[in-house]
């Protein structure tokens, strides 16, 4: 484990990184430190890697004992594509809401999910029927190709300005060329 | 829950056989009293209470920002981002309007989808989900953007024919539910100590 501090804003943020196998630990340790708010949990696509890729999965907490200087600490982990991470609803119930977007986000099982209904995890903020996981960067916006635009859709391609030399977007999601043209 | 049959809709006999005074006046009537309903989804619905209030005040206009539900509304403004998710209940309110209804696009957004237009959940338009009489452009417009567009669509329906036959044709074609299908049953609130966390 390292344990780096960094500050900003005069709030110190302290950083953990763990084992995916001590995550559950890791946080109901942090809580018994006194970081005792849960304020969020999250994915990272960081499938792309060269080195150990995965899913890193971000933990935030607070300790809300000292109001005018807040204590932070940031937990990360990271777990190879397509293995499951424990959950840690049973540290925080409130993370269930989290783990349900996170799931539905990045496609990450949660294992020992348990938000009190018995149903599992499920769909939280996407619409009926959507298929995919839209937040991994491998996740292609079709609209680009197939929604007609009127215009350029990047600096430079509209008839009315100059082309600016600047390099065109590669990000992830941008469909490849073969979409068709964009 | 079973629908309220309320029928096709229907402008009444003094409409549709009233001279063309009289159906300048009822014009007039409509066109000065447009009681509006507010579909804030995002920033543009701060523009939208902006011009509501007394600087640009679109009251003056004759519209009436204190419609209590959609039931009661003749206009509905869409401000802001149309998400997929929230596509379904434009939808369903929109069908709770009375006709004859008007309906005004607010923003980049709701037009086209504006900077999310690449996004895998935003709604690439409202008008993908309803028919839309006046698009305001801008990102977000002015409240000063609202007030033309409000004076466009006035001008609109000060030119427009009501009659039974043009009401049906251009309402009725897309109505896809009753006034009851879009009603939801009255919930009952669960047994205090049955009830261990919200669901959402």
């Amino acid at each position: 484990m390292t344990e780096p501090a960094a500050a900003t804003d005069g709030v110190v943020i302290k950083r953990l990184e763990v084992d995916a196998a001590d995550w559950v630990d890791a946080v109901t340790e942090a809580r018994g430190a006194g970081f005792s708010f849960f304020d969020w949990l999250t994915a990272v696509d960081q499938t792309d890697l060269e080195e150990s890729p995965g899913l890193d999965v971000v933990c935030h907490l607070l300790d809300p004992s000292t109001p005018k200087a807040l204590r932070r600490i940031m937990i990360r982990t990271r777990v190879p594509d397509g293995e499951s991470l424990a959950s840690i609803t049973g540290v925080f119930r409130g993370a269930a809401w989290h783990e349900r977007e996170t799931h539905e986000m990045f496609g990450l099982e949660f294992d020992g999910f348990d938000d009190g209904t018995g149903l599992g995890l499920r769909p939280l903020l996407l619409p009926d029927g959507f298929e995919g996981t839209p937040l991994r960067k491998s996740f292609v916006l079709a609209a680009r190709a197939s929604k007609p635009w009127p215009g350029g859709k990047e600096p430079g391609e509209s008839e009315h300005t100059k082309p600016t030399g600047r390099r065109r977007v590669s990000a992830p999601g941008v469909p490849d060329p073969e979409w068709g043209p964009r | 829950m079973a629908g309220v049959e309320l029928g096709m809709p229907r402008m009444g006999a003094a409409a549709d056989l009233a001279p063309q005074p009289v159906k300048v006046v009822l014009n007039w009537g409509r066109r000065y009293s447009l009681w509006v309903f507010n579909f804030g989804l995002a920033c543009c619905a701060i523009e939208f209470i902006a011009a509501s209030m007394a600087r640009h005040d679109f009251i003056r206009l004759g519209v009436i920002p204190f419609a209590p539900g959609p039931r009661q509304a003749d206009l509905m403004v869409v401000s802001g981002t149309v998400t997929d998710k929230m596509a379904p209940a434009v939808r369903r309110l929109y069908d709770q309007m009375p006709e004859p209804k008007y309906v005004i696009s607010f923003g980049a957004c709701s037009n086209t989808g504006g900077p999310y237009w690449d996004s895998y959940c935003v709604t690439k338009g409202v008008d993908t989900v309803i028919p839309v009489d006046v698009y305001v452009p801008g990102c977000p417009p002015r409240p000063e953007s609202l007030l033309q567009g409000i004076i466009r669509l006035q001008e609109k329906i000060a030119q427009e024919s009501l009659s039974t036959k043009v009401i049906r044709a251009k309402y009725a074609g897309h109505r896809t539910a009753t006034a009851g299908e879009v009603t939801r049953g009255l919930v009952t609130p669960p047994a205090a100590d049955t009830v261990t966390r919200a669901e959402p």
